[in-house]
């Protein structure tokens, strides 16, 4: 068991997987949906939530920090950044951009390994 | 002999995303050095993963922290940081573009500084324009609550908000 574990993190955090569960969940709460001020908590509830579930899913040995903001389509500006401390080896992290006609939806997935 | 051991452990705790910086603090539990460099590093490099298999670590037959992650002190910095660097400016693309990548850079830094043993940081910050558009940003986290945590603050002024979010998840 200690390792299989092990050789998980020796690949490190696959971001790709994490991108394509993510991108299906997003399309899957807002797709063809139009911005709505009274919504809209349900729906980065549920994104954030079915991430996780999904995430949580691949079976890997990893603690999970999902985050959503979902941006109303203006001329306005909007800058995310994050920076962060960890190992490179076996952590990792994904962003996925999606938009839509009237909004902008920006998911970051940070994984980071458990050492069992 | 031992430095060798240092700077290989030290080299395999690097930072991702919008700026790096090199530490040997993790295994030794004392500040040694410590270099900040802002490198926009976006994949991992593949070379470490070579290096680190040679990197076992003993049991430290601890349960829990032994220092729990300060949050109201580090609501403070947040409050600090973001009023220091946001209270005069107004909003510009490439200023706020600039300043969104420094400000989580000297976040890191500050809560490194508090010097708690054992924990990753993540710091997330977002500045957008005040124009009456609306915005809702969430957070779901699979961790162990007795030992992580989170802080944040949101600043706003006359024509920009900002907020800035600090995860800190125990290793191990």
């Amino acid at each position: 068991m200690e390792e299989y574990q092990r050789h998980c993190d020796e690949v490190g955090f696959n971001a790709e997987e994490a991108h394509n569960i993510v991108k299906e969940c997003i399309d899957g709460v807002l797709g063809g949906e139009d911005y709505d001020h009274t919504n809209i908590n349900q729906w980065t509830a549920s994104i954030v939530e079915q991430s996780l579930a999904h995430l949580v899913k691949l079976g890997k040995a990893y603690k999970y920090i999902v985050t959503c903001a979902v941006v109303q389509r203006s001329a306005y500006g909007f800058h995310t950044a994050n920076s962060c401390f960890w190992d490179t080896t076996s952590d990792g992290t994904c962003t996925i951009r999606w938009e839509n006609r009237t909004m902008n939806c920006i998911v970051n997935v940070f994984a980071i390994a458990i050492v069992l | 002999m031992s430095d060798i051991a240092k700077d290989r452990t030290g080299h395999s705790l690097k930072n991702m995303g919008s700026a790096s910086s090199l530490s040997r603090k993790e295994l030794h539990g004392c500040i040694k050095g410590s270099l900040s460099a802002v490198s926009y590093v976006d994949e991992p490099s593949q070379r470490d993963v070579a290096s680190r298999l040679t990197v076992q670590m003993e049991n430290t037959y601890q349960l829990g922290p032994s220092k729990h992650f300060p949050v109201a002190i580090v609501n403070h910095i947040l409050k600090d940081v973001l009023t220091n660097s946001l209270q005069e400016e107004q909003y510009e693309p490439e200023l706020c573009r600039q300043m969104t990548k420094t400000i989580s850079e000297v976040i890191k830094a500050q809560v490194k500084a508090l010097l708690v043993p054992r924990y990753k940081l993540i710091v997330m910050v977002y500045i957008g324009q005040l124009s009456g558009q609306s915005i809702l940003v969430g957070s779901r986290c699979l961790w162990n609550p007795k030992s992580d945590n989170f802080a944040s603050y949101v600043f706003r002024n006359s024509s920009l908000f900002a907020l800035a979010t600090v995860y800190a998840v125990y290793f191990e």
